[in-house]
């Protein structure tokens, strides 16, 4: 198949999978940036304001992109399954990568306008250079891959899961990844433990993004180690996805 | 030139689980071009999984199927390009309008904007749906959901349409609708593959059709040859207390009521006399595709009903 058509046919699911809800359901939207921005709330009344608010933006636009991400391995996958759109789809001449590529895309699309607004106010209160922006949005985009990788990995070793299980499994997951590790909060605070931000995707680009904005001092190598613990965890997921996932049964 | 559109070579299946079921056993089944062929079988006799197969979803066990010619094991991406599926029990997104899934799966199979725009007008006027096009699927009935899906197969111009059930839930008017959708597109030259569980959709919409039963055909050819495969032409269904019922040996009984089976026109008008000399209401008939049905299947008989 053409490399032409799998492209293009990545942009016309992920359309479908995004535009439809994104045109008649735009209250969800303001329910996507609504919950990442629950933290930030409490730590502008519990904190008073300054630095903390930045690092709750910071956790702010994670938690769009990342729970963006779980969901759409997860929920779009054993959505599809249940309304057989996915059957409808392998039998058509459309590859596998699109498939995945698409739906891992919708949910991005959707997180845009919660990016902008959080990264919008980020700006105005003078934490972004035009250097840190490109670095953030690459860690973002890592962050989606990374979380979007997991979800498939998970919906695939689940696959006989009813698709509720399913639901509150992504749920659960997307409060794990978000909420519990350093996110919305500088892993300085952490202490000794602060490694742990490391292996957790969520808080290893949140960190990777305050030390961009110079909210968290880290050498030259800790950066370059946790790029690639956030490549290789992106790539681990997505190989053990293909090694189990089957878009033909057998 | 490959003559079949589709053909199907001792397909088997063990589905293997706790213990291996084999749903299917060496079917073989030839659909000429341009040809409405359907699938007739009890629940669990084997339909859904032959059409998985056929439609490149599943693998078979054994044996292989062509469709135009390409194997369904060897060339799936040939046979995706001939082919367009509908799941059984398959659902809506009810956020999408009939018109989204209509243009977007045209789109899917690389067919242009324009011209995608085009054969989803054509599709949805074809399913009646064109009035509703930008409806979003929630406010839709169950019949017209079941159209928009209808509509995405037909846009994409596929060669081979393949419905598994297709019409199951639906109400007899939408029922139609879809029957006669179908038919519109066999005139147009399209072969549909169909599977489905209800007689007189076999028996309306079908060029041709087999019997299918605990994964493997029992009988194929037209309804009328269908029908010809049993010495009983003519069935004379009695209301009442029937006596004399033991003495026929072609029968049924569903509850207060009673079938018996005739081989001629004339041995159904005595027994429907001699049934009206006894004040019980009756009436004749020549058999039905349900009738052969059941005994083909060998459901409700005579031995187990007397």
């Amino acid at each position: 198949m053409k490399t032409s058509k799998v492209l293009r046919d990545t942009l016309i699911i992920a359309w479908i999978k995004s535009y439809p809800d994104f045109r008649r359901n735009p209250m969800m939207l303001l329910l996507l940036a609504m919950i990442s921005a629950i933290p930030l709330f409490f730590m502008m009344m519990f904190n008073g304001g300054g630095n903390m608010i930045v690092h709750g933006l910071i956790g702010a636009m994670v938690a769009s992109v990342a729970f963006a991400g779980v969901n759409s391995g997860i929920q779009d996958i054993s959505w599809d399954r249940y309304v057989k759109i996915r059957e409808m789809i392998v039998a058509m001449p459309v590859h596998p990568a699109s498939y995945a590529l698409g739906i891992a895309l919708a949910p991005l699309l959707v997180s845009i306008p919660s990016l902008i607004l959080f990264g919008g106010v980020t700006a105005y209160l003078g934490y972004f250079t035009l250097e840190s922006l490109g670095w953030m949005i690459l860690a973002l985009v890592l962050v989606w891959a990374a979380t979007s990788s997991m979800g498939f990995m998970i919906s695939t070793y689940l696959f006989k899961s009813s698709p509720m299980v399913l639901n509150n499994l992504a749920n659960l997951l997307g409060i794990g990844f978000i909420f519990i590790p350093p996110v919305y909060f500088s892993e300085a605070q952490l202490g000794s433990l602060s490694w742990v931000s490391i292996i957790v995707p969520t808080s290893n680009v949140a960190g990777l993004m305050r030390s961009y904005m110079g909210l968290l001092s880290l050498s030259t190598e800790t950066v370059m180690i946790r790029w690639a613990v956030l490549i290789l965890m992106s790539v681990a997921f997505i190989v053990l996805t293909s090694m189990k996932s089957r878009w033909r049964e057998t | 030139m490959e003559a079949n559109a589709v053909k199907s070579v001792g397909l088997r299946k063990v589905y293997r689980s706790k213990e291996a079921v084999e749903a299917l056993k060496g079917v073989s089944i030839d659909v000429g071009k341009g040809e409405l062929f359907t699938l007739l079988g009890p629940n669990g006799a084997g339909k859904t999984t032959f059409l998985r197969i056929i439609s490149t979803q599943l693998l078979p066990t054994e044996g292989d199927a062509f469709v135009h010619g390409h194997s369904v094991v060897n060339e799936a991406e040939e046979v995706r390009e001939h082919i367009a599926v509908v799941p059984q029990d398959v659902a809506t997104y009810n956020n999408f309008t009939p018109w989204e899934y209509a243009y977007y799966f045209a789109r899917l199979r690389g067919i242009g904007s324009a011209k995608a725009k085009e054969k989803a007008e054509e599709a949805l006027k074809t399913v009646d749906l064109w009035e509703l096009r930008n409806r979003i699927c929630q406010t839709l009935s169950g019949g017209e959901k079941r159209r928009a899906i209808i509509a995405s197969v037909l846009s994409s111009d596929a060669d081979v349409l393949m419905l598994d059930e297709p019409t199951s839930g639906l109400d007899a008017v939408a029922r139609r609708g879809v029957w006669s959708a179908l038919r519109e597109l066999v005139g147009k030259g399209k072969t549909i593959l169909l599977t489905t569980h209800m007689m007189e959709e076999a028996e309306m919409v079908s060029d041709r059709l087999a019997i299918v039963n605990k994964g493997s055909v029992v009988a194929c050819g037209n309804p009328e040859e269908i029908k010809g495969m049993v010495k009983e032409k003519f069935r004379v269904v009695i209301n009442g207390d029937f006596k004399q019922l033991s003495n026929y040996s072609e029968t049924a009984r569903l509850g207060d009521r009673n079938i018996v089976y005739l081989k001629t026109q004339d041995e159904a008008i005595d027994l429907l006399r001699t049934s009206l000399k006894m004040n019980l209401r009756a009436e004749t008939s020549p058999v039905t595709l349900e009738d052969v049905f059941v005994k083909l299947v060998g459901g409700l008989n005579n031995h187990e009903n007397k």
